[in-house]
């Protein structure tokens, strides 16, 4: 079922890129390497790993390893309204409501055969609790070996060799599992072009900080969570590039990503993966433009291609969703200074203990740099008990609000 | 190091306590037991852990003894959240926040020395003093002699020829993760050299009663009252805390410190990748071994790594023939109290 639902994806975008090679739609090539993602997971033809969120991809992409962090799978089923019975599952097993959505979809779809076998896991202590315990799980489930990083908090050199070295040890799990040594020739091509594709997301960022944006809600979605997984790959740089291009293009000939774009948001951690009208209200009611997503910035250094593990252990200890919250809200400041921004959304995903869990020291922290924050409590995965009239309740309250102040400066 | 009255606050049962105390200082476990308003899900959330939450309330409502600074383990999300707080509630307190690795292979182990390795040198710059390797090996040759006192305490216990039993098991617990290591084994020897105790035969049924935080000398009481008999414990307010540090001739004394935190019961938070989910065996094995007819399992509400691992415990349980109860908590008696008809229920199905 989710095989021929990412190759009929995929085949669909190769089509419509095919009927006008011309055209620059950077979201439809995004689109289509998540779809081809998504058929080589459930192709049954690869070596597949299932990982956590911190996992150094382009190094698995290396090793000729498939490999995606679980909660897209989470996300995906999500976005097809397919994830109830998963959600049911899960619950049934034992699994309780009161955890993260992602993480029950996932376990669910799971024990239901829908997750690909992997060949093995790979399971980071980052973002979060939950997602380290869902992969002992799946390790469980599916019977198969799992390794584990440990992620410290904070950026030390005694953090970072501890990490790097565990990355090694990662590749020697690897290899003993596919018996293919790591090609380091291969390694340091693939570290040049995760650095390359680095620099033109950072071009974007600095593009979409352009008042009025040449982003809208839609164009970025998901962008800075799902772009690590083709890091280090040519299509990784193309993307990057046609999203660099169309946003020139845009800023260039004066066309913003809203027309009439009046106000400019935040968006907190992660989105709303199932079909919801809230970024239609948002912008054609109220003209406000998600213009920013946390995780759609670069928070980390280029990575030496002569020593790359330091490099990617800096890069898993600096996301946003480790550290302290003092570290996370001075990016969130960050983010809003340099974007404009009128207010903030948190959609404060139900069981989310890392990241909600902060929601009130998160709200003070923007409040301090005068940014308003819409805590929403909704579950971003399980659709079940979504309620559209009382958030679109809520968020119009909180628009007008906003509208009634004066404008930051940009 | 010479021994003052200040206390150092902590808050998770993989604190290094004879660390503290070789620092010179009480270690004195914040628990979650206090009639402090709710505060802390303002800013926090309130689908947070309990245990954290009241920790916290406790924190803004200054319901604390005077403590010279505080201890947190990196234990799970909700630790490193309380830790975020306590920085913005009490900005002047000293704090550290101590990496725990969520395994306990060789590089986690030594990994987590060189945490304690730093936690040393904050402890040495807070009390303006020195800790050397001697201060250090008499903590713990200290803190060892604590173990045996609770292993015989309990086994006393087990056999209802304790007075107070359960009950006295955790206030005697309580005292030991906040008072002065003195007064602590003190109170065990006394307890021990009491006579053993000729109460009336219990009818309760022997019970294994795993999970998290449970403080509350009353809970056990009322477990009893239910018609329970808590024969065996694993709780990290209960046996978990009071395991030995094993010392091995001209080893490092914070690797062994290390090695000995991490390879103890674990917690659900620190697991073996090579046998996932063992937890639910290990329970079983326990539950077997003690001799209890079925287990209870208290964990408080939002608790994500034992949430996520009860699946496998109750699929384990099932398949043994054990009865098994599940209990959701928020650490106080009324929330357990609550939950009175379950538990007789529970207790009646295995007359």
């Amino acid at each position: 079922m989710m095989y021929q639902y990412f190759k009929d994806m995929a085949d669909g975008i190769e089509a419509k890129i095919l009927q006008d090679p011309d055209l620059n739609n950077p979201r439809r090539k995004y689109a289509l390497e998540t779809a081809r993602l998504g058929s080589r997971l459930y192709s049954g033809n690869n070596t597949v790993a299932w990982c956590g969120l911190a996992v150094p991809f382009n190094l698995l992409n290396v090793m000729g390893i498939t490999s995606c962090f679980v909660e897209f799978v989470g996300a995906v089923l999500a976005a097809t309204g397919t994830a109830d019975p998963f959600l049911e599952e899960a619950e049934q097993a034992g699994f309780v409501g009161d955890t993260c959505g992602y993480h029950r979809t996932v376990i669910g779809a799971a024990r239901k055969n829908i997750m690909p076998e992997p060949d093995f896991l790979i399971a980071t202590t980052c973002p979060c609790s939950g997602g380290i315990a869902i992969m002992e799980n799946l390790a469980a489930v599916f019977n198969k070996d799992l390794f584990v990083l440990n992620v410290p908090q904070e950026d030390s050199e005694q953090n970072v060799a501890y990490l790097a070295d565990q990355i090694g040890d990662m590749v020697e799990f690897v290899t003993r599992h596919t018996g293919e040594p790591l090609d380091e020739d291969k390694l340091r091509q693939a570290v040049e072009n995760t650095n390359r594709t680095r620099k033109i997301m950072e071009d974007i960022y600095q593009l979409a900080q352009n008042v009025p944006s040449p982003t809208d809600g839609r164009l970025l979605t998901n962008f800075g969570l799902v772009m690590p997984l083709f890091c280090g790959t040519e299509a990784a740089v193309e993307i990057a590039q046609a999203y660099k291009d169309e946003f020139t293009a845009r800023v260039d000939n004066g066309i913003p990503g809203v027309p009439d774009e009046k106000l400019r948001l935040l968006w907190i951690q992660n989105r709303i993966q199932f079909n919801n009208p809230l970024v239609e209200l948002l912008e054609k009611e109220y003209r406000a433009n998600i213009v920013s997503d946390e995780l759609n910035d670069i928070f980390w250094d280029p990575i030496d291609p002569q020593d790359p593990y330091p490099g990617m252990a800096r890069r898993a200890i600096a996301i946003p969703l480790n550290g302290s919250i003092q570290r996370r809200i001075r990016h969130l400041q960050k983010l809003a200074r340099a974007y404009s921004l009128d207010g903030a959304i948190n959609p404060c995903n139900w069981g989310c203990r890392q990241g909600t869990g902060a929601r009130g020291l998160i709200s003070e922290g923007l409040k301090e740099i005068g940014v308003p924050v819409l805590n929403l409590e909704v579950d971003c995965v399980d659709k079940r008990n979504f309620a559209e009239g009382q958030l679109r309740t809520r968020v119009e309250a909180f628009i007008e609000m906003l509208a009634s102040r004066p404008r930051p400066a940009p | 190091m010479s021994k003052n009255t200040e206390k150092i606050g902590y808050a998770c049962a993989y604190t290094p306590l004879a660390l503290i105390d070789a620092a010179g200082y009480t270690p004195y476990r914040i628990l979650p037991m206090s009639e402090c308003p709710d505060q802390a899900g303002q800013l926090l959330h309130d689908n947070l852990c309990p245990h954290v939450k009241r920790i916290l309330d406790r924190a803004i409502s200054k319901d604390l003894p005077e403590i010279h600074g505080v201890v947190l383990m990196n234990s799970c999300d909700a630790m490193r959240r309380l830790a975020d707080a306590w920085r913005r509630v009490r900005p002047a307190d000293n704090i550290i926040l101590l990496d725990l690795p969520a395994t306990a292979d060789d590089a986690a182990v030594a990994y987590f020395a060189g945490e304690l390795a730093r936690l040393t040198e904050s402890l040495s710059e807070w009390s303006a003093g020195n800790i050397t390797n001697s201060d250090i090996e008499t903590s713990l040759q200290q803190y060892n002699q604590l173990p045996p006192l609770f292993a015989k305490l309990r086994e006393r216990s087990r056999q209802g020829k304790l007075a107070g039993g359960s009950t006295r098991m955790q206030t005697l617990y309580n005292e030991a993760m906040t008072a002065p290591f003195e007064i602590s084994e003190r109170s065990l020897k006394q307890a021990l050299a009491e006579p053993v105790s000729k109460g009336p035969e219990s009818n309760g049924i022997p019970v294994f009663l795993f999970g998290n935080v449970l403080p509350d000398p009353e809970a056990l009481t009322f477990f009893e009252s239910c018609g329970a008999r808590i024969i065996e414990d694993d709780l990290c307010t209960g046996s978990r805390l009071f395991t030995p540090i094993e010392l091995g001739e001209n080893q490092d004394l914070l690797l062994q410190i290390s090695r000995s935190l991490l390879t103890r019961p674990p917690c659900a938070r620190t697991f073996d990748p090579g046998q996932p989910l063992k937890m639910a065996e290990d329970i079983l094995t326990r539950t077997r071994a003690s001799g209890a007819r079925g287990v209870i399992g208290q964990t408080i509400k939002f608790c994500d790594p034992y949430l996520d691992r009860l699946p496998a415990v109750r699929e384990t349980l099932r398949q043994a023939g054990i009865p098994l109860l599940l209990l959701e908590g928020d650490c106080s008696l009324r929330s357990i109290e609550q939950q009175r008809t379950r538990i007789e229920a529970f207790i009646e199905m295995m007359r």
